[in-house]
């Protein structure tokens, strides 16, 4: 058995003739945090989807612990967890039925981690799934997860419908998980404050394909952007590849480069910029640059 | 396995007790029937009865299909160590147990009532088992029937299609007769249904 709990191999979709995941590769090794990224219908969950067996890929493989997702035994699926984008409880169901079922169809159950949960979200036991809040239900199948004590936890946009408050004690929770040996988290969200706090490897998917896949450090280190001030009008070309977006104003040219490198700047200052200052960016920041183009400039690290 | 059969008893629980109460109605107008003088062969009842009770089990096919379908139960279930494969066992597991329930008691009360107040030939003991094991397949299948169309998206559509298949589905037996050829018929046709049901389960996206 190799380190790689997740393992995706050119991995395609089409629904109804649309092409939703184009050729995705990706490993997640044991022990990391990964956050995947994308716009609405960029195809995460679809991901995440055939990566538990609940959808068929139309070419391609997944594989968790080296078993195919296909054909995922009981045994193996106890030791994942697993938060829906829409928490897919039974909704008919009160939360203590729905409690008693997960438990004795687990292996694993922690009751005294579950009670604290219950006291931390104060969650109603009498009350039923469908008169529950969104906020309440996604603490309701976060807790439920988290009572497995798995092994991998999936996580599909979980803070989405949280407040503040629970977004913090959710991720407060996710860290107190990651503490324990050999956890492994795969994490969406649209919450790109959340990824960057807790993710270590970072995966942005735009229409259906993986455009970037590296660890949070060297994603900040490849995508930069300069603030070029030149002694007269600032220059139309640069004549730089992968160049994700430029804004130009008189002496002043704003650009944001792609996989930037020390020849990348050594072509920069062939146009003798008076000052070159490179601007601060956040995830979110590049995030958006990213997925502003269309196709991405950015190459995929795997 | 045995939480999922108790989950599927739990959700099916109206039909269960509308087995039951079927069950109870039955029993009381054959004793009723028997101790009023009326011969037990003569009791006209017999063929209503076991076609109201396919009917009944063709709608649990459906209800338990169509509930899965709509509340996303198996979506919810396949998150926990939980497989497709024991999902559906667990529902087939169900259906048996309910057409048992049902089954089981009436031919006990049909052999009672027969020793005590039919007459002394031996014939007719083998033609009750017969219609017991007649009876059950034929419920059986129509059980299937029901899951088998209660997975297709359509809701009107499905449910039509079954009560259609059933309504078809009866008649030939009864008209062809419970001899062990139709016996045999009826078993393929169960064999086809769940291995059909079983595929579609197994591969639709949840």
């Amino acid at each position: 058995m190799n380190d790689d709990v997740i393992k995706i191999e050119n991995l395609t979709k089409f629904f109804e003739g649309r092409c939703v995941l184009d050729g995705v590769n990706l490993n997640v090794p044991r022990g990391c945090i990964y956050g995947l990224l994308g716009r609405n219908g960029a195809g995460k969950t679809t991901i995440i989807r055939i990566l538990l067996g609940l959808e068929s890929p139309t070419r391609g493989k997944t594989y968790l612990y080296d078993s195919d997702s296909a054909n995922l035994s009981a045994k193996l699926k106890g030791k994942i967890g697993y938060v829906a984008e829409a928490h897919n409880l039974i909704q008919n169901y009160r939360v203590g039925r729905l409690v008693s079922l997960c438990k004795s169809l687990s292996s694993k159950w922690n009751q005294e981690f579950f009670d604290h949960l219950l006291q931390t979200f104060r969650l109603p036991m009498d009350r039923k799934v469908s008169q529950l809040s969104t906020g309440m239900r996604a603490q309701l199948n976060l807790a439920l997860a988290m009572a497995r004590d798995p092994e991998l936890l999936i996580l599909d946009d979980p803070t989405l419908g949280l407040d503040t408050v629970a977004r913090r004690q959710f991720l407060e929770l996710a860290i107190d998980l990651l503490q324990k040996d050999g956890r492994t988290i795969l994490f969406s969200s649209h919450i790109l404050s959340d990824v960057e706090r807790i993710a270590d490897r970072i995966g942005i998917l735009v229409a259906g394909k993986l455009v970037v896949d590296c660890t949070l450090e060297e994603l900040k280190n490849r995508v930069k952007k300069l603030r070029l001030i030149f002694s007269e009008q600032a220059p139309q070309n640069l004549h730089l590849t992968e160049i994700i977006n430029q804004q130009m104003q008189d002496r002043e040219l704003v650009v944001t480069i792609a996989n930037y490198s020390p020849q990348k700047q050594a072509v920069i200052d062939t146009f003798k910029p008076v000052t070159c200052t490179e601007m601060p960016m956040t995830l979110e920041d590049i995030f958006i640059e990213c997925t502003k183009t269309e196709p991405l400039p950015l190459t995929v690290e795997t | 396995m045995l939480t999922l059969i108790k989950r599927e008893i739990e959700d099916a629980i109206v039909l269960v007790l509308g087995a039951v109460i079927f069950t109870a109605i039955v029993i009381t107008v054959w004793v009723s029937c028997v101790y009023r003088g009326m011969s037990v062969l003569n009791i006209g009842s017999w063929p209503t009865a076991a076609f109201i009770f396919t009917i009944i089990c063709c709608v649990m096919g459906i209800w338990q299909m169509r509930t899965d379908r709509t509340k996303k139960i198996s979506s919810f279930l396949l998150t926990l160590p939980v497989t497709r494969r024991r999902i559906l066992i667990a529902r087939i597991i169900t259906g048996f147990l309910v057409i048992l329930l049902v089954l089981v008691p009436i031919t006990i009360t049909a052999l009672v009532l027969l020793q005590r107040f039919g007459p002394p030939i031996p014939l007719y003991k083998d033609f009750f088992l017969d219609i017991f094991v007649a009876t059950f397949l034929m419920s059986f299948a129509c059980y299937c029937i029901g899951l088998h169309n209660g997975w297709s998206s359509g809701k009107i559509a499905s449910t039509l299609g079954s009560l259609l298949l059933t309504l078809i589905f009866l008649p030939l037996v009864i008209i062809k007769g419970i001899s062990p050829q139709a016996l045999v018929i009826v078993s393929l046709f169960i064999a086809a249904l769940l291995i059909r049901t079983w595929q579609k389960f197994m591969t639709t996206s949840l």
